[in-house]
């Protein structure tokens, strides 16, 4: 097992994403989205407990402990038992302790619900939702379903396979680097915080198919359109502030790398793409913020420029200077330029990590799908969406007050001839 | 199932307002159904914030002991006709006054830490002036260069946080000749008369350093020269 010498002893790196995402990881704040399947009939606690312990050992990157090295952190596989199922709680996405017994996977239950969370170091969503997707199979064989193992679910009676753990951002990169420029600051759509800790969710449920024949209209796919929509709401909102000089809104959209670069890997993978609009240009319609944002995705969403993305960030991974900078003071610089930098050019997050399918036999025993991404660094709201069949679910979450940016949002889709069902977790 | 009258959206059957807008839902035929269970759990968890208190505890119990011991072997054993120990306990006090208090205070802004990280110093050189029988270089030399320093300071950590980078390298480097000066009068009032030399030649070397930077600060043709040239 392994090209890498420390799998002998069952310990691996973090890839580079995961570097990032621990650096950053404090008391309040850490990379956690959770993942939703809401089933049709009430969740079975003791026959998901088992599916649980029967797919874990298939998934070993999953079932980790965070260590801290004096140069890096690494992962070291966790013996202890668990992760246990838990009963659902109000605030979702809570942070994770490194120095705590803290999973950084977690699994909880309310009425037809079950959910996922996961320390984002340890996968990316479309990793994340293989071990999702096969859970959910295995639970519904523990319920005394026939199940294949189609569409994506993996055989847990196979021994987990290699591959599925590569550093992918490593086996991609090139000889040569390109050090970037930085991108320029966006409007930080930051509001009043709520008491520590708290996560406002709201949840907007559409159509696909109305959704795709709107945003076809516009002549967009729909994750375009829905960045665009976004896009506008936080430009109205940043109008209303009446500031004396507008900031760009710019988005973080997360792309899979998985398509342009073949890996199974189920660790992290992705870049960002980063649409934006300048108001200081003028103001533009919501067709205008379409097209730019249908353009630019078009224009850099190719495999030469998100090569040369990742050997940049590979390339300072292994800047040998900087590893032998010992881990508080790497800690400490990369949160502190994250907190100057890496989040400045962002308004806000967009995630869509697409399509859910499943297997023909599984559809009637689930609803639809659900997907939160935990709290910003900052206090702002954040936007995820996934579909399932003919359910789109577009989740709001922050620790913010305010709900301007939701409302307008959904208020767009409304007014574009869409169905939008709303539910939130706020208790006023 | 009702819909907000304000967004247009459906919403649950036990929202009593829409949760984007706060309308209250107003609906006669349809009345809000507060039995069914809720999409969402009611239950919280409160997670902890970060203990900082047992490093706080920890910190307090080092100093505190390394203090207090070297009073006890003052008194006890070593030369006891010079209170050295007095510099040791007041270094310890500094430095709680450095690393705990900014645990135990986390919601004081932090311009008034770094006030009172400065008293703590004036405290400590005040000790040792009573120590040593300094009480005439502390009025004359050590307590004026503490206020220079202080002010210049506090300033910077006031103004800093809002500037650009090129406004941050003028106002360090506008602050350092400031401090020069101060210190260079200081120290030849303490030795005799003011005679100016060296603090000239770094404010000199300071202002030719802040001058470009003005005029690329105040240029904006140039100042996006210069981003570009430099990525920044
Ligand atoms: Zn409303």
């Amino acid at each position: 097992m392994g090209r890498r010498g420390g799998h002998d002893k069952g310990w691996f790196q973090l890839d580079n994403a995961a570097m990032m995402y621990s650096a950053i990881q404090s008391g309040n704040y850490s990379a956690v989205y959770r993942f939703s399947a809401v089933m049709t009939k009430e969740v079975d606690t003791q026959a998901l407990q088992r599916a649980i312990d029967r797919t874990l050992p298939r998934f070993p990157g999953f079932h980790v402990k965070i260590r801290k090295g004096v140069f890096w952190y690494y992962f070291e596989p966790d013996d202890s038992p668990g992760p246990f199922l838990q009963k659902d709680i109000q605030n979702p996405c809570q942070p994770v302790y490194f120095q705590n017994k803290d999973q950084l996977i977690r699994f909880f239950y309310y009425r037809h619900r079950i959910s996922m969370e996961v320390f984002h170091a340890l996968a990316d969503g479309g990793g994340a939702l293989v071990l999702f997707k096969t859970l959910l199979a295995v639970y519904l064989r523990e319920l005394g379903e026939e199940i294949p193992n189609q569409e994506g679910i993996l055989d847990v009676e196979e021994a987990p396979d290699p591959q599925e753990w590569e550093d992918a951002y490593a086996r991609y990169t090139r000889k040569r680097v390109r050090l970037g420029r930085s991108d320029p600051k966006a409007y930080p759509c930051t509001g009043t915080p709520e008491p520590f800790y708290t996560l406002n969710v709201t949840m907007g449920f559409v159509s696909v198919q109305a959704l795709r024949q709107v945003a076809k209209g516009h002549g967009a796919s729909i994750t375009e359109y829905l960045a665009a929509v976004l896009i506008q709401s936080i430009l109205a909102r940043q109008r209303r502030e009446g500031r004396r000089r507008e900031l760009p809104v710019a988005l973080a959209i997360p792309i899979n790398l998985r398509p342009y670069f073949p890996s199974r890997t189920l660790r992290n993978f992705i870049l960002t793409v980063r649409p934006s609009i300048d108001p200081e240009l003028g103001d533009y319609t919501l067709e205008e913020i379409i097209s730019q944002v249908h353009h630019h995705m078009r224009l850099h969403i190719n495999r030469q420029e998100m090569q040369g993305v990742i050997t940049r960030n590979v390339f300072f991974q292994r800047f040998l200077p900087l590893q032998l900078i010992p881990v508080p003071v790497k800690n400490f610089v990369v949160d502190l330029a994250y907190r100057l930098a890496g989040n400045r050019p962002y308004s806000t997050t967009y995630t869509n990590p697409g399509a859910f399918r499943v297997p023909k036999e599984m559809e009637p025993h689930i609803q639809h799908m659900e997907v939160v991404l935990g709290q910003s660094y900052a206090p702002r709201v954040n936007c995820a969406s996934i579909s399932y069949g003919d359910t789109m679910e577009i989740t709001f979450a922050g620790t913010v007050k305010e709900t301007d940016v939701e409302r307008d949002f959904f208020r767009t889709l409304v007014r574009d001839g869409l169905h939008v069902k709303v539910t939130s977790n706020r208790r006023e | 199932m009702s819909y907000c009258v304000n967004c247009g959206v459906e919403l649950d059957k036990d929202a009593a307002r829409c949760p984007l807008c706060q309308t209250p839902v107003v609906n006669p035929v349809c009345p809000v159904d507060t039995t069914i269970p809720p999409n969402f759990p009611v239950e919280r968890r409160e997670v902890e914030p970060v203990n900082r208190r047992e490093l706080a505890l920890l910190l307090t119990a080092m100093l505190g002991c390394a203090g207090g011991c070297c009073v006890l072997l003052n008194v006890l054993f070593w030369w006891r006709e010079m209170p050295w120990s007095a510099i040791v306990a007041g270094a310890c006090a500094m430095l709680w006054v450095w690393t705990v208090v900014p645990l135990l205070l986390r919601r004081v802004p932090s311009l008034v830490l770094v006030g009172l990280d400065l008293l703590a110093v004036a405290g400590f050189l005040y000790l040792i002036a009573l120590a040593v029988d300094g009480l005439d270089w502390l009025v004359r030399l050590a307590l004026p260069i503490w206020f220079g320093c202080g002010v210049v300071l506090l300033f910077l950590w006031y103004i800093l946080p809002r500037r650009s980078i090129l406004s941050r390298c003028m106002l360090i480097l506008g602050g350092c000749v400031v401090l020069m000066l101060w210190l260079e009068l200081c120290i030849d009032l303490f030795l005799g008369s003011y005679q100016p030399m060296w603090s000239i030649v770094v404010a000199a070397v300071g202002l030719t350093l802040v001058l470009p930077l003005l005029v690329i600060r105040y240029r904006p043709d140039l100042r996006r020269e210069v981003r570009r040239r430099f990525h920044f």
